[in-house]
């Protein structure tokens, strides 16, 4: 029988680990390459979930040659509670230019250079001084880099234009708490909420919104949502305590293209691949980071994964990033791991 | 090899026209020329080829009109152009790929399976082309779809696009495929059709080969000539040019392919000596088992590696026994080849079909695309795997998921609460959680109000107190009004009653009356005069009195209105003989003076009304005292 965890078996090259002080949720990768680039170095960020107002953001330097994971501590900063999202700006123009975006209370600018972390700016759409509903999770336009799109519990979804620091729109876009946003195209964008419902706006015609999804059992929250960057039709979404994963063609709404259920406890994370446009990772609550791969007919059985990963606790987040496909991140417990593909 | 080198390049234009018109004519699906690499003596790869197979997008670039040919080979151009630019998107990711006309998605699988088979390579001996240019021999390899991937590398991929038949045969120092979707079973004068098909083009790559070819073997029947003579006249020759053994069968004659064969595989042997054995051996087993699973008799099985076994391992009883012997012997063989063998071909078919997927979306590769790899974190999955992963699972799912998207934004909103508390700003967390019903209620709640409030209004002006316009002052006033005016409704009712029964008695108290209210009325406005004015109206009163009873009474009746005003307070003082409505005609008369009158005092005595009522002006008309009295003169003598 096959030892669940996979862990002893590993060699470093195709697994590298981080020992966080405390437990982590929020992770992102740089797109830029770090300035010394002469090794190939990445830059990651960790944000820790610790319940009490302190928290903290960690950044890592991930050395491919190396491949050593190891934290600098002078790029470290505290965060208001725990990060919800970490976000790095998606084309750097230069390496000096790498924005950290984080949410949580507000969204919040960061620039990381090389041996400090200053922040830019607070956004803060409230009229009065103080008010302005807790964000549950934002995207960075890739196309349109000074737009971030962020999700609240106040059902209201805000694109912000960072550059000049104004909001550029604010949509109420659910009847419930919106728990996740992601962008299509320059102007599009599509969000999840505690309603169940997967809806795709567009900035040019705001007064409308399309359902493509909504889940079963009415009021079943869709808790995350990814959108394929590969193939624009297709996007992925999870349901609270579930442990399938809905692929969906936008082109076709309400009915799922497929439903990944070999998971056999919820799905926590799940993320596209970013050089196939078939291939999705998923991972969840029994420990197992699952890479699939959807295949033009499914089968009767259902849709197989095509390979797995088993780690030895919950795997709470995941992240494959375009600037290193061959690698996959995932969080559990207090660690942070890179799985190479 | 001088030849090789002018074979592998130069493939001829003509190869192409070659191929494509061979394979049409056979209507197979494809047709493949593997040429021997420059860089790389004996390995064989793409040369070039033709496409005839099924067709899912058409493509037209051009806008004139291509017969059945031209598109054809537009096809195969087209189908060369993808696989060129996938691989170089491949090599160099950061680079844009070179678009190609097609799309991978356009393609079918036969196509693919085409495309694909252009990124192969074969070393010496390996693979089904390999192995046709070691030999030199055809060979036919039926149920390719279903092959073991150590006999034919590209068995799955045959199986995705329904190839069922590959045939190789060397050619001009490479090796010409054929493909087909069809089952076919082996059929020597098909190839020696396709042969005479080739050599029928001229071609104008002068290489070495045919001019050792005697001039007989050039006509269309040359080829069995050159069949025949060849193993004789270039015996010595093989050495060099082993590519020339064209010793396919080329006629139904076995005795003739038997011995053919016989010399050339003999020749082989010697030439490669253990290697080729070994390969030998291999290639027979496969074909075997090919022809096993076709079930033909030995009189349709006229491949020649039916054939071999025969010859080799001198058996003459029934193909079963030889197979078996070869079977037993090949084993030990075998294991050690095609471990290798199929090592190689495993690697080098999954790192092709992984390197074109990662540049292309379409291929159905299911469970064969696994990582085997070990260079990844990532196992294969597999159903029995799952019940050894077995993390206990307590508390909630999806837990810290779910912390993240609900208690975060609550510990931000507890954190301001408290803040919030000491600024008094607690409305404004309420904000946000106002209902569509809410603004409903409000506004009707406010409708109601103002409907109110206009009633009240009403309620002020008809009950006047000329002081306090508040609800509640209204609202006892009115009670009060009410009250009044429901005991005078009983009191005028009652003395309605009254009167009808003393009528009579009326008139003689009058005069008693009458005598005290003169000096009562008269008393009232003028003091000074009062004393004269008291004995004249006595006097008068007197003297009419003693004149006329009746006529005295009305004067004095008519004598008894007093109008005084003090200040704002219109005092009116009457006296009359009381009839029915008198009263109520009295007060009308007063408001149409328009005086409001504040308080009534009325009393009847034997049939006299006594009023005195206090009233103030309404407005900013003002009547005389003068024409109040006319006028009440006027209600007391109507009758």
């Amino acid at each position: 029988m096959e030892n669940s965890t996979q862990e002893s078996n590993l060699r470093s090259e195709i697994c590298v680990t981080y020992d966080s002080p405390y437990p982590i949720y929020a992770m992102a990768v740089s797109n830029a390459a770090a300035a010394s680039a002469s090794t190939h170095i990445r830059r990651i960020a960790v944000g820790s979930f610790i319940e009490e107002f302190n928290n903290r953001v960690d950044i890592l330097s991930f050395d491919h040659d190396a491949l050593s994971l190891k934290p600098t501590p002078s790029l470290s900063f505290d965060h208001p509670y725990p990060p919800t999202k970490l976000m790095f700006h998606p084309t750097p123009a230069t390496s000096a230019a790498n924005i950290l975006a984080s949410s949580g209370d507000y969204l919040r600018l960061w620039d990381l250079r090389d041996s400090s972390i200053e922040p830019i700016s607070v956004f803060n759409n409230s009229k009065t001084s103080e008010f302005c509903a807790p964000l549950t999770s934002f995207d960075w336009n890739e196309v349109e880099p000074r737009r971030i799109g962020t999700s609240s519990i106040d059902t209201t979804c805000t694109i912000w234009d960072i550059e000049k620091g104004v909001v550029e729109t604010q949509l109420i876009a659910h009847d419930k708490e919106v728990y996740d946003i992601a962008w299509g195209e320059a102007g599009v964008f599509a969000s999840v909420s505690a309603d169940g419902s997967v809806r795709i706006f567009d900035l040019r015609d705001k007064e409308h919104s399309t359902i493509i999804y909504e889940s079963p059992q009415p009021d079943t929250p869709l808790l995350r949502l990814a959108w394929n960057k590969q193939d624009l039709r297709y996007m992925a979404t999870i349901l609270m305590d579930s442990n399938k994963i809905v692929i969906l063609d936008i082109r076709s709404p309400t009915m799922p293209v497929a439903e990944l259920e070999r998971h056999q406890a919820s799905v926590n994370a799940i993320a596209w691949a970013p050089q196939s446009s078939r291939h999705i990772c998923s991972a969840g609550d029994d420990g197992q980071a699952l890479l699939w791969e959807l295949p033009t007919v499914a089968g009767p059985n259902g849709i197989d994964p095509i390979s797995m990963y088993a780690a030895g606790a919950e795997i709470n987040q995941l992240q494959w990033s375009e600037v290193q496909s061959d690698w996959i991140s995932i969080a559990f417990a207090n660690k942070l791991q890179l799985l190479k593909v | 090899m001088a030849t090789d080198n002018q074979t592998r390049e130069k493939v001829p234009e003509n190869l192409n026209k070659q191929l494509a018109v061979a394979v049409r004519s056979i209507q197979w699906s494809y047709a493949i020329f593997w040429s021997i690499s420059s860089k790389q003596p004996g390995v064989l790869k793409w040369g070039d080829g033709y496409y005839n197979g099924d067709i899912k997008t058409r493509k037209t670039v051009q806008a004139e009109e291509l017969n059945a040919d031209q598109l054809g080979l537009q096809r195969s151009e087209q189908l060369r152009e993808l696989y060129v630019s996938l691989s170089a998107g491949e090599t160099n990711p950061q680079a844009r790929r070179p678009t190609a006309a097609l799309s991978p998605e356009d393609l079918t699988d036969a196509e693919w399976y085409y495309l694909v088979c252009m990124s192969f390579v074969f070393n010496v001996g390996q693979g089904l082309p390999g192995r046709t240019l070691a030999k030199n021999q055809t060979v036919w390899l039926c149920n390719a779809h279903r092959a073991d991937t150590k006999v034919f590398s590209r068995s799955l991929l045959a199986k995705s696009a329904s190839i069922q038949t590959v045939v190789c045969f060397p050619h001009l120092g490479g090796v010409v495929e054929l493909g087909a979707t069809e089952l076919v079973l082996e059929d020597k004068k098909l190839i020696q059709n396709i042969k005479t098909s080739f050599l029928e083009v001229p071609y104008p790559i002068a290489s070495k080969i045919p001019d050792q070819i005697p001039d007989n073997a050039r006509n269309n029947n040359g080829l069995i000539y050159h069949q025949i003579n060849m193993p004789e006249t270039s015996l010595n020759q093989l050495v060099e040019y082993p590519e020339v053994n064209n010793c396919s069968p080329n006629n139904g004659s076995n005795d003739f392919g038997t011995k053919q064969l016989n010399e050339e595989l003999n020749m082989v042997e010697d030439i490669d000596g253990e290697g080729c054995q070994m390969q030998s051996w291999q290639f027979m087993d496969d074909e075997i088992s090919n022809c096993v699973n076709n079930s033909t008799n030995s009189s349709d099985c006229t491949s020649q590696t039916c054939d071999n076994p025969e010859d080799i391992v001198p058996v003459s009883n029934g193909k079963k026994e030889t197979h078996n012997e070869i079977h037993e012997a090949q084993k030990t063989n075998q294991q050690k080849l095609n471990s290798s063998d199929s090592r190689g071909d495993d690697i080098h078919y999954q790192s092709v079909l992984s390197n074109l997927l990662k540049s292309s979306q379409q291929l159905i590769l299911g469970p064969y695309f696994s990582n085997s790899n070990k260079e990844s974190s990532f196992i294969s999955w597999r159903k029995d795997r799952l019940s050894s992963s077995q993390i206990p699972r307590t508390g909630t799912p999806q837990r810290l998921l779910k912390k993240v998207l609900i208690e975060v934004a609550r510990m931000h909103e507890n954190c301001r609460l408290e803040s919030g508390k000491c600024d008094g700003k607690r409305e404004s967390l309420s904000k946000p959680e106002i209902d569509e019903i809410d603004r409903n209620h409000v506004l009707s709640e406010r409708k109601r109000r103002e409907k109110i409030n206009e009633r009240f209004l009403i309620l002020g002006s008809l009950v006047p107190s000329g002081g306090k316009v508040d609800k509640i002052s209204v609202l006892d006033r009115t009670i009060e009004r009410l009250r009044e005016l429901e005991k005078r409704v009983e009191e005028l009712e009652s003395h309605r009653d009254v009167d009808m029964l003393d009528s009579r008695t009326r008139s003689k108290s009058y005069d008693a009356i009458e005598r005290t209210s003169d000096n009562y009325g008269t008393n009232k406005n003028e003091i000074s005069k009062k004393s004269s004015k008291n004995k004249r109206k006595a006097g008068d009163m007197e003297e009419q009195r003693t004149n006329n009873g009746c006529s005295l009474l009305r004067d004095s009746s008519n004598d008894d209105i007093t109008v005084s005003v003090v200040d704002d307070v219109v005092l009116i003082e009457m006296r009359c003989l009381w009839r029915e409505n008198v009263l109520l005609e009295v007060m009308e008369a007063i408001s149409k003076l328009h005086l409001d009158s504040q308080s009534v005092r009325s009393s009847n005595n034997d049939g006299i009304l006594s009023l005195t009522i206090k009233s103030q002006f309404k407005g900013s008309k003002t009547a005389s005292t003068g024409s109040i009295t006319q006028a009440l003169r006027k209600v007391i003598r109507r009758r």
